[in-house]
């Protein structure tokens, strides 16, 4: 499980937790580029489905975050 | 600040020696001028605001606690740059010490330069230390678990702020130790970095304790250069030199024109700044309103080409960001990589994007390549999206057939040593956004008139000064009152905590406002129905069973508070037992029985901070204790005993807490526990209560007892439902943002006031008023609305009518069509509509669309994850 | 039974005559003899088809929905839940709606011939809304554990757990007859229907399947009352419940929730509050 590299989709909320990844990168914070970022409106936007899809096209998590 | 880097002449070398240069050499676009000079700028203005905030206190002088000298001795701002992501240590909570530990236990000590006129020159009290130092012992038990201990010592524990006292509660709960008692002295421990403090703790005994950190809750003060300005200013300053302004215009300077804001008008926490800043901008904007939009100019309309059923022709823009992005992502092989997706036609990298000429560039490409989508991989859309949109906009494209690649902050800078990677993200972020614009579909923005009239509801001080601040910048308002009198509370009250007489300030406000062309007051009238929304209310005004319908564009509720009626304390039994109203009555009409009193009691709380309204009524402390001083200046034989939980005199308030006590006014603490306990015996009010310092029942027999009752809301739930505004459990009205958007309701077209929004005292109420008459005038000021075009519609041949969206929906945007042959089914208002998604994601029956966020422009982002992932 | 089969037939016969209803939902004797099967009495004269016995398992609520005349239903407790759920979201109007609550001691298995499952654990035997009752009300289970079958599957590990529902389902053949059983489930397009966005395959794929009851539960979430109409209505006996108790529970456990039981207040996942709970969002 050593060379376990984890396939991560993240769907940010636009007004925090995509702005905090923004500021993230404004203070140069180094972090692992496992995680493709899908933009929502909010997290309210999200739908059981979402977490599906992201699963069955290969991601080994999905992380909601806002 | 904005984010733009700039040279230190005082140590750039090669200003200071004429060396290196180096920066001039690798700067991409040539921005180094090292022959820039300071100018100095003329600037005519009409108005000026100060908002020049204060300066942290500074803790050296304290010889006892040797800051500069201790470690770990930290000011609390400094815990606060510790505790941060950011920060020092990153965001982990360690000691200063060489190990860099984690603390065990930290303390706090309130006060430190502020309620202090021994060891520095601040009568006041900070106002937000309290709230902070807690905020802080929380946080840090979030960081290091709840076995950290954290203790605060304090004075008074002042949290009079909306919701704060139950925050304070909850820190108890939470494990956060308060204890009252003042520190002397730190004493380091030889071959530790840890410090010993020994105190008194409430009970007499003498107490020491080992800390591994001290956080020093430092106070506010006005900065040296505030001082200098207002001096240059010719500007009045206060007792501790924060800009003097009056409870009537608590955000003018004693000078015409020049306007204060925020800390340097007193200490406050973010809400009252938020405030006071809108308060300022109404103050100016009623001087500037004759030249509004005097200075605007119209752009030039260009035709937006339709490209509705053309397939879709992308073009990719990559962005090098100088060497921001290029330094890390192979930017060629990237945008070669684009070329390869479908429906891509023109990929090209750019130097920066959003530089003037590229952005001509990009417009000319889009009319030349006859583009009909575009992707611009570069930074973020938080900050560049809106300027790529008027790109299009320029190319007479549709601004919503637009998405970002974010290249840069989620990829560029935050892998800067992985260039290999990077580079396969970017093309992963870009394949994604290039499936998700190929789904775009141009969007519409409804536009809409807003109508220029306010509807003020409440004729109290609060909304008197807000349709005043309306009428004054040129728009007409209508004040719905429901008692026979404008006024409201102040109609009972004395005299203002900067000792206004309020009889005479409310006297002319009641003048202005009927003498005011633009105002019309509805005196016993009830609102009776609400219809419409933002920009176009239409509210049904009932009066002596008259209905009269008005247009409005906006609303302000400024609904009030009354004064709890309590049944503790014997209160009316005994024409000697009064509430603190009652008392001010007493003393606006010179009441006679006012002389034959010897002996008089203050009982703090009465009906706040308990089980039923477990708020703080903010303003009862400064009360009383301004009561308890006019009694001493009437006559000061009197005996006066304020009996109290905290004494919350906040701010400059403190001044008076010390003039009470200098005139020998008696204050005596207890707690929810320990309340006093009244009888009346024989004709004689006893009151029985325990001596806080010699742990002694006491009795005071008293011949006037004044009760400091709570504050209590109307909880209308009616006006609630009519504009959709949100009520929290004490029957306040929840607003925007409790920091951010104090004044006005998530509700659009809906803002706040007064004590509707929670106790506050007169000048706080005013600043508040003003706040709103600003918010409402960037809403009327547009005289049309232009909505976002990424709204939820409804698909009706799908809706179920459950009518999940309308109930689920924080901003009342569904509703259901009552007519036609979709009658039942939702539909959505996109004006009222923010486009956050929660009613798409709870349509079980996928009826409704969301424009720019829809439910397959997201399945084909995830559905080309895949060679991502 | 036959006491309440008698006063479901008076009671029903009275409506018809004096026009208080257009016609009376209820049950009459099925083809096969463990099914009763649902039928809508429009005549006084059919009165007497009408039946009650144990085997009255499905929900009646099923056929309200959308209906804009007048109508009595037979409602046991679990229906009369279900009804109010259909009176919150608009399907039918309370005033639309005469009740007759029927106080339930359990449906038996159509396999078994035992008491239901969901029967065994059922807190609301007894209608939470009606207009008259066919007899004395009964009394409520309390010492039962609800959610012990759940609480099995929730201590698997991950892998087991992709196990259990991988077996779970691997009869299913995408018939949606728990879907059309299901009271909850009257979307104009179910969105196993739907092709743009195609939220879900329209083949046998295993993903396919499980991705159905999944979401179908999350439709069901804070709604279901857990009739067991799919599970009594699925012809490859799969226990289709197993996912959406999973959702009662959490509703129950999250924010105190029991569906159907007021018409004063929509379901948690319906509504959108400042101070909703969310200390369960790690």
């Amino acid at each position: 499980m050593t060379d376990f590299e984890p396939k991560i989709v993240s769907f940010l909320c636009n007004w925090c937790s995509y702005g905090a990844a923004d500021l993230a990168g404004v203070g140069r914070a180094q972090y692992p580029p496992n995680v493709r970022v899908v933009r929502i409106p909010c997290t309210g936007r999200m739908s059981p489905k979402f977490f599906l899809v992201a699963l069955r096209e290969g991601a080994d998590a999905v992380w909601v975050s806002g | 600040m904005p984010l733009k880097y700039g040279i230190d002449p005082t140590q750039c070398i090669k200003l200071t020696k004429d060396k290196c240069g180096n920066c001039e050499k690798v700067c991409p676009t040539g921005a180094i001028e090292y022959d820039q000079k300071e100018t100095t700028v003329t600037l005519n203005v009409g108005s000026v605001v100060l908002a020049t905030g204060f300066k942290p206190f500074d803790p050296t002088i304290f010889d006892t606690y040797q800051y500069s000298k201790f470690p770990n001795v930290v000011t609390a701002l400094e815990f606060e740059r510790i505790l941060s992501a950011s920060g020092p240590t990153k965001g982990h909570l360690i000691t200063r010490s060489k190990d860099h530990s984690e603390p065990k236990k930290i303390a706090w000590f309130q006060c430190i330069g502020s309620r202090d006129m021994n060891k520095c020159d601040n009568g006041h009290c900070s106002s937000v230390c309290c709230m902070y130092a807690t905020k802080e012992a929380i946080m840090a038990k979030e960081h290091n678990g709840d076995d950290l201990d954290c203790a605060i010592f304090y004075m008074d524990m002042r949290t009079p702020g909306k919701d704060f006292e139950a925050y304070y509660e909850n820190a108890k709960k939470k494990g956060v130790r308060y204890v009252k008692s003042r520190i002397h002295t730190i004493n380091p421990i030889p071959e530790s970095e840890s410090l010993e403090v020994r105190y008194v703790t409430e009970t007499g005994q003498i107490d020491t304790e080992i800390f591994d950190m001290i956080v020093l809750s430092i106070g506010l003060e006005s900065h040296p250069e505030s001082i200098a300005l207002a001096k240059k200013l010719n500007i009045d300053l206060t007792r501790s030199n924060f800009a003097k302004t009056t409870s009537f215009e608590p955000v003018s300077t004693s000078r015409k024109g020049i306007y204060v804001c925020g800390a340097f008008q007193g200490p406050k926490d973010i809400p009252e700044s938020i405030v006071d800043a809108s308060a300022a901008a109404a103050d100016a904007g009623e001087a500037l309103s004759s030249a509004r939009n005097t200075l605007t100019k119209t752009a030039e309309e260009i035709i937006e080409a339709n490209v509705q059923g053309e397939r879709p022709r992308v073009g990719v823009f990559v962005c090098s960001c100088g060497t921001n992005i290029a330094g890390t992502i192979k930017v060629d092989e990237v945008a070669k990589y684009a070329e390869s997706l479908p429906y891509v036609e023109f990929v090209t990298n750019n130097l920066f994007s959003c530089s003037q000429d590229t952005q001509n560039k990009i417009s000319e490409i889009i009319k030349e390549k006859n583009l009909n989508r575009v992707v611009v991989a570069a930074c973020t859309p938080k900050t560049h999206e809106g300027l790529f949109q008027e790109t299009l906009l320029a190319a007479g494209l549709n601004k919503y057939l637009f998405e970002m690649a974010n290249i840069r902050n989620h990829n560029s800078w935050v892998h800067k040593d992985q260039p290999e990677i990077a580079t396969e993200k970017a093309k992963d972020t870009i394949r994604m956004s290039v499936a998700k614009v190929a789904l775009f579909q141009p969007l519409e923005e409804a536009e809409l008139q807003v109508d220029q009239t306010a509807l003020v509801l409440g004729g109290g001080i609060s909304g008197m000064s807000t349709a005043l601040s309306l009428s004054r910048q040129g728009y007409k308002t209508h004040i719905v009152e429901r008692s026979d009198v404008m006024g409201g509370q102040a109609n009972n009250l004395f005299k203002t905590a900067k000792g206004e007489s309020i009889q005479e300030k409310l006297a002319e406000l009641v003048a202005d406002v009927n003498n005011d062309g633009n105002i019309t007051v509805h005196l016993n009238t009830s609102l009776e129905n609400v219809q419409g929304f933002v920009g176009n209310f239409e509210s049904t005004l009932v009066s002596g069973g008259k209905e009269e319908n008005l247009k409005h564009g906006v609303a302000v509720m400024a609904t009030g508070a009354y004064p709890y009626q309590p049944t503790e304390y014997a209160y009316g039994t005994d024409p000697r037992i009064v509430t603190s109203q009652e008392l001010d009555q007493k003393f606006i009409s010179n009441d006679p029985s006012l002389g034959s009193v010897k002996s008089a009691v203050f009982i703090q709380c009465v009906g706040s901070r308990n089980t039923e309204r477990p708020y703080c009524s903010r303003l009862c402390c400064t009360h009383s204790v301004d009561n308890a001083i006019e009694l001493k200046k009437r006559n000061p034989e009197v005996n006066v005993y304020v009996l109290y939980r905290d004494i919350r005199t906040y701010g400059e308030r403190e001044y008076l807490f010390r003039e009470a006590r200098e005139l020998g006014v008696i204050f005596i603490r207890h707690t929810l526990e320990s309340l006093p306990q009244l009888s009346i015996d024989n004709g004689k009010i006893i009151i029985k209560t325990k001596d806080h310092v010699l742990h002694r029942p006491l009795e005071i027999e008293a011949d006037l007892v004044s009760l400091a009752t709570a504050i209590v809301p109307y909880r209308d739930e009616k006006i609630a439902q009519f504009f959709k505004l949100p009520m929290n459990a004490n029957g306040f009205f929840v607003e925007r943002h409790a920091k951010l958007g104090p004044s006005e309701f998530a509700t659009d077209g809906v803002f706040l006031c007064g004590m509707a929004h929670y106790p506050k005292p007169i000048d706080e109420a005013v600043s508040q008023a003003k706040a709103a008459a600003s918010r409402a005038i960037t809403l009327l000021a547009r005289e049309t609305i232009h909505t976002s075009g990424q709204v939820a519609s409804v698909n009706t041949s799908l809706c179920s009518s459950c009518g999940v969206c309308v109930s689920v929906c924080p901003y009342s945007a569904p509703s259901f069509l009552t007519e036609g042959r979709d009658a039942g089914k939702a539909k959505i208002n996109p004006v009222l509509c923010k486009g956050c998604g929660l009613c798409v994601g709870s349509c079980r029956s996928g009826a409704i669309n969301h424009r720019g966020f829809d439910t397959d422009q997201i399945f084909a982002q995830l559905y080309t994850l895949n060679e991502a992932v | 039974m036959d006491a309440y089969i008698t006063k479901i037939k008076e009671i029903s016969e009275r409506l018809l005559k004096d026009g208080t209803v257009e016609a009376v939902i209820g049950f009459r004797q099925g083809t096969v003899p463990t099914m009763s099967e649902p039928c809508m009495i429009k005549r006084s004269d059919d009165v007497k088809d009408l039946v009650w016995d144990s085997n009255c398992r499905i929900n009646l609520c099923n056929y309200l929905t959308n209906r804009k005349e007048k109508l009595a239903i037979v409602a046991k407790g679990c229906d009369s839940r279900n009804i109010v759920t259909h009176i919150i979201e608009n399907k039918i109007k309370r005033d639309q709606l005469f009740i007759i609550g029927v106080p339930c001691k359990g449906m038996n298995d159509k396999n078994t011939g035992e008491l239901q499952d969901n029967c065994g654990t059922c807190t609301h035997r007894n209608p939470v809304i009606y207009d008259e009752l066919v007899g004395d009300l009964v009394e409520e289970q309390t010492d039962v554990d609800k959610y012990a079958d759940v609480k099995k599957v929730e201590a698997l590990s991950s892998d087991e757990k992709w196990n259990f529902f991988n077996d779970l389902y691997s009869s299913c053949t995408r018939c949606h007859a728990c879907r059309n059983a299901c009271p909850l489930c009257y979307c104009p397009t179910c969105f196993v229907d739907e092709s743009k966005p195609q939220w879900v395959g329209k083949a046998d794929d295993a993903v396919d399947i499980r991705t159905y009851h999944f979401l179908r539960a999350y439709h069901c979430a804070g709604r279901c009352t857990d009739c067991g109409s799919c599970e009594a209505a699925c012809p490859q006996n799969i226990k289709v419940r197993q996912m959406t108790k999973k959702l009662e529970k959490d509703c129950s456990e999250l924010y105190g929730w029991e569906a159907g039981l007021t018409l004063d207040e929509r379901p948690p996942l319906d509504t959108f509050k400042v101070d909703d709970r969310e200390d369960f969002i790690k």
